[in-house]
């Protein structure tokens, strides 16, 4: 059982990986800045599932921390962003 | 005595975080939820009456199985729309009651609607309307009002007192 | 007990990184950035959470931090979702086909030309 779970969790972490490069090409070459938004929202949701894969691979938590800051930031960040394009100004 | 609930939250966060039960740490964690919740804003969450608290607890209980079944059959139905190489969309934006007299009541189901996959609330204005995209106005507008109404009384058990 | 938990975790693995790469052909296929929203809630309310409860059986050591992003995640989640779709009705983005449109008459949208 265990080999087979290492098989998977390297699987998964490379198909994350393959996600985390779709998306981020996609707000790169986004239609408009709306869309361009909604891409690196889900580039930032699936570079913390990297993390979290990371911190099962090395079994060491100090990942997820990282991946707690990494999630409120990336959320921050996408609401203020969003916020800006809707008013033109942040606050 | 308002800080005293937010302080225990942000207690039991800090437990989570440092993941250490040593008495000095203890200490530390207790300091510094009451040092945060002093500089949260005054008018915070609603407040629950002791004697009311099982009661809550019961009622909240319920309302998060509630919102797991929603947000899994959502799933089930926006995985299927995806999947399928037609793509049957009927997307459109549908004015959705809360039903609710508080704010707080509104934006808690705002937040459910939300979670589930296949209704996004665009907008809600001070009557508690809330204006939801879908991606299936039919099924949608056909079961709403009764999703709504089952959501509406679990959350008034639990924040609206008499 | 060890072999359960272990294949009870690459259940939620594989279903989990099934339903995002589900999430990111909804969010490649469908046509304007309303439905799109849909798909991406789905990457991070399905998706996410099986890899951190998985994670949480993985290893014993992170089972509270595991818990808290949960809770985080489904806090916070729709949140972002709902200020990029307000965000995106107030600068004027269309809707495809859209069959019904209750919000029209309330607000005046605007002109969509910096978008």
């Amino acid at each position: 059982m265990q080999t087979i779970l290492d098989t998977v969790i390297w699987v998964i972490l490379a198909l994350h990986l393959l996600m985390v490069i779709v998306a981020a090409w996609n707000a790169w070459r986004g239609e408009n800045s709306v869309m361009r938004l909604v891409g690196l929202d889900i580039a930032s949701t699936l570079t913390t599932a990297v993390l979290v894969i990371i911190s099962i691979i090395r079994q060491n938590s100090l990942f997820l921390d990282v991946a707690i800051v990494t999630t409120a930031l990336g959320y921050l960040s996408t609401v203020a962003l969003a916020k800006f394009i809707s008013d033109q100004r942040v606050f | 005595m308002r800080i005293i609930p937010s302080a225990i939250v942000l207690f039991f966060i800090y437990l989570a975080l440092t993941g250490n039960v040593q008495p000095a740490n203890l200490v530390l964690g207790a300091l510094v939820a009451l040092g945060i919740s002093l500089l949260i804003p005054r008018n915070g969450p609603a407040q629950v009456p002791f004697s009311r608290i099982p009661r809550f607890l019961w009622a909240a209980l319920r309302y998060v199985f509630v919102v797991i079944w929603d947000v899994v059959l959502g799933g089930l139905m926006t995985a299927r729309i995806v999947l399928s190489p037609k793509m049957p969309l009927k997307p459109g934006i549908i004015a959705i009651p809360s039903g609710s007299k508080t704010e707080l009541g509104t934006a808690m189901s705002a937040h459910a609607i939300t979670l589930s996959p296949g209704e996004l609330v665009i907008e809600m204005d001070s009557d508690g309307m809330m204006y939801t995209h879908c991606l299936d106005v039919d099924a949608t507008a056909a079961e709403s009002a009764n999703a709504q109404a089952k959501r509406q009384a679990l959350l008034s058990s639990m924040f609206e007192f008499e | 007990m060890e072999t359960v938990l272990q294949f009870i975790a690459i259940l939620l693995l594989v279903l989990g990184t099934f339903l995002s790469l589900v999430g990111l052909i909804g969010f490649i296929r469908l046509p304007d950035v309303y439905t799109r929203l849909h798909a991406t809630g789905k990457v991070s309310v399905f998706g996410l959470v099986f890899l951190l409860i998985a994670a949480s059986i993985l290893t014993p050591l992170t089972v509270w931090k595991g818990i808290l992003l949960i809770f985080f995640v489904l806090l916070a989640s729709p949140a972002v979702s709902h200020s990029i779709a307000s965000a995106a009705y107030k600068a004027g983005v269309p809707l495809a086909d859209a069959k019904r449109d209750d919000l029209k008459s309330k607000l005046s949208r605007g002109k969509g030309k910096d978008v």
